[in-house]
């Protein structure tokens, strides 16, 4: 999985580069020097990657960074990560359709209706506390403006 | 001198300026805690509210909520993996991780301890260099800053993975954020670049939503994977007994602290680089003090030197950012910028005079950052079992007001719908970099340092031809840019001789 993903995310970026680099070749001096000086580099140091990817024998020694819990089975965790993604996603829509205050409520309940299996009691209070908090702060003290959901009020928000 | 060291304390004592002090320390401790909603914003917002207020009362009110901001977005950095404020995001590497061993007590005693070992000096740096602050800051010209660029690359991208392999991947994570920083207008000839044709990146991208969907995303995609708490399955009562332990590592590692510090408070008084970058050197500088190659694997895993570097350098470079503001009105970061138009405000011109007739004025500022930390900190050690005990909730009830405080974050950034794409993309790449094991840090340094790095090269090449290069500062950053590349290197020829 990893040696898949390291090989798609070096292809990807040589695309990315190859495109810069292009793009660039028409633009003023001044314009296009450091996309230029930047990206050749990018674009060879993306193809060994993808090189290493295909030819080396051992895995590369992963990055001092955060890692992945392996708690769980490989089928599992790719279910519960395409069900997270889902989620993020689904709440992006939610809010580009009614807007963020009505968004909110409705997937702070529904994730815990559906996800987290609580019960219609505890939901429905615990999603009133995320509101409020919400209402209170970012509209009542800090006074920021969330437009209309594109089912009230237009396509507007980008 | 010393008369005015102690006026200016005698001056943020006042009971109204001590007062103001107290209120923007509470604001400054919501904002920080919250992510997406910055420091320099909220410094911005509370600016109109100084007009009636005597000099040391608005920047006792102004500073005191701008240098606590740091420090307790540390708090959800570590304890969410959410970055709470853009200059707390490299925390989150070995604190967050800290955290799901059930080690947050630890990671947040060490976090808010070397926050206050880190803004005690850059407090002391700024009074130790109002004297002597000129022939200092006059030493970087363009060619110096853009070299301290590239230095703040090659540490990231060197130390943040192990082998060779691991560096190609960390200078491929650099690139791309060097590519990604040029997306926008240009700066030199107003060329709209790889913008797509959409208004919303002709600005460049913002830091805050890139940096929420890089950090945030995988954490929360992880949370539901596991489908526990944070903390897992550590034992309840082990996530806040290692407060005071945490206290100890800052003074077991007490040079590390004292370094990242300097590193903080010289990339302080550096104009245009700022905490963002601070934060990642430091963190790249506590992966160097690793001795062996199989001690560096433990960052990213939990070790806590990850966490006291960056708290560190986080808080001392406030210290550091003021130097330049007061003294030659050159402000070192967006937030100064606005600090600067406070003074402004109140009919204070940076300068000469803040230096012999306002002296003490500029004191109480060096106090009100001493103080304001001392007790955000000491406030902070009184919530701790309370803020500890929110890794053990469970991670259904977590993701949703997670989820929520992170579209909300990354929206308040430009109140676009559009950030929350960026996030939602930025949080993709960032999944899948690290199911991938790239470095992200190296990433996002580039993606602050492109644009910084691109005016600087630009500037050196039209005044002084090939001629920068040639410059001492310059060749001595250079040999440093390049032993950092190679010091991984060498370490690893040494532990392989010694092996075999």
């Amino acid at each position: 999985m990893a040696k898949q993903t390291s090989l798609g995310l070096a292809l990807a970026i040589m695309a990315l580069a190859a495109w810069g680099i292009y793009s660039a070749l028409d633009w003023p001096l001044k314009s296009k020097l450091f996309p230029l000086v930047i990206a050749i580099p990018l674009f060879c140091l993306a193809a060994a990657e993808a090189l290493w990817v295909f030819f080396a024998k051992d895995a590369a020694a992963s990055a001092s960074d955060f890692k992945l819990s392996q708690d769980q089975s490989p089928e599992v965790a790719r279910r519960r990560t395409a069900l997270a993604a889902g989620w993020i996603v689904g709440f992006f829509v939610l809010v580009l359709l009614l807007g963020f205050p009505i968004a909110v409520a409705a997937f702070v309940f529904v994730y815990l209706k559906l996800q987290g299996k609580e019960g219609w009691l505890f939901s429905a209070v615990f999603t009133a506390a995320v509101w409020f908090f919400f209402y209170g702060l970012f509209d009542l003290v800090l006074h920021m403006h969330f437009p209309d959901g594109w089912l009230f009020g237009g396509f507007g928000g980008f | 001198m010393l008369d005015a060291f102690v006026q200016g304390l005698v001056l943020v004592l006042q009971w109204k300026a001590f007062a103001f002090m107290l209120a923007g320390i509470f604001v400054g401790f919501w904002v920080g805690l919250l992510p997406g909603l910055g420091g320099a914003t909220t410094l911005a917002l509370m600016l109109p509210f100084i007009y009636n207020m005597q000099p040391v009362e608005a920047f006792a009110f102004l500073l005191g909520m701008h240098s606590v901001v740091a420090t307790t977005g540390d708090i959800t950095s570590i304890l969410f993996g959410v970055p709470g404020e853009a200059t707390t995001a490299a925390i989150i590497l070995d604190g967050h991780a800290m955290a799901k061993k059930g080690e947050a007590g630890r990671a947040l005693g060490a976090a808010l301890a070397s926050s206050l070992v880190g803004a005690l000096i850059g407090a002391a740096a700024l009074a130790a260099a109002i004297p002597v602050v000129r022939p200092l800051v006059l030493t970087f010209g363009s060619p110096e800053l853009f070299m301290l660029a590239i230095v703040g690359l090659a540490f990231i991208a060197s130390l943040s993975a192990q082998g060779a392999r691991g560096m190609v991947r960390g200078f491929l994570a650099g690139g791309l954020g060097l590519f990604l920083a040029m997306i926008g207008q240009d700066p030199q000839a107003g060329m709209a670049r790889y913008t797509l044709d959409t208004l919303y990146l002709w600005q460049g991208l913002d830091l805050v939503p890139v940096l929420v969907g890089l950090f945030a995303i995988p954490e929360i995609i992880d949370l539901v994977v596991r489908g526990t708490s944070i903390a897992g399955d550590a034992p309840a009562g082990r996530i806040n007994r290692g407060a005071l332990e945490g206290v100890k590592d800052v003074f077991r590692h007490f040079w590390l602290t004292i370094r990242c510090a300097l590193i903080g408070t010289f990339i302080g008084i550096t104009p245009g680089l700022g905490g963002a970058v601070a934060q990642w050197m430091a963190y790249g500088h506590a992966t160097q003090s690793a001795r062996t190659p199989e001690e560096r694997k433990g960052f990213g895993q939990g070790d806590v030197r990850g966490v006291i570097g960056p708290g560190a350098a986080c808080n001392s470079k406030e210290g550091g950012a003021l130097i330049p503001t007061i003294a030659f009105g050159v402000p070192g970061s967006t937030s100064m910028a606005i600090l600067l138009g406070g003074f402004f405000l109140l009919g204070l011109v940076p300068g000469p005079d803040m230096l012999t007739k306002h002296l003490d004025v500029t004191f109480s500022l060096v106090w009100t950052i001493v103080l304001a930390n001392i007790i955000t900190v000491a406030a902070c050690f009184l919530l701790l079992n309370r803020l500890t005990a929110l890794t053990a909730i469970q991670g259904h009830l977590l993701v949703p007001v997670v989820l929520v405080l992170v579209f909300i974050g990354s929206y308040t950034s430009n109140s676009s719908y559009a950030d929350l794409i960026v996030t939602m993309v930025f949080g993709a790449v960032g999944y899948f970099m690290v199911v991938a094991g790239w470095p992200r840090a190296p990433l996002v340094l580039g993606l602050v340092l492109g644009k910084i790095a691109e005016n600087y090269l630009y500037i050196s090449v039209a005044r002084y031809d090939a001629a920068w290069l040639g410059r001492p500062v310059v060749i001595v950053l250079l040999v440093i840019a390049v032993g950092v590349v190679l010091y991984p290197i060498v370490q690893a020829l040494r532990a392989r001789r010694s092996h075999g």
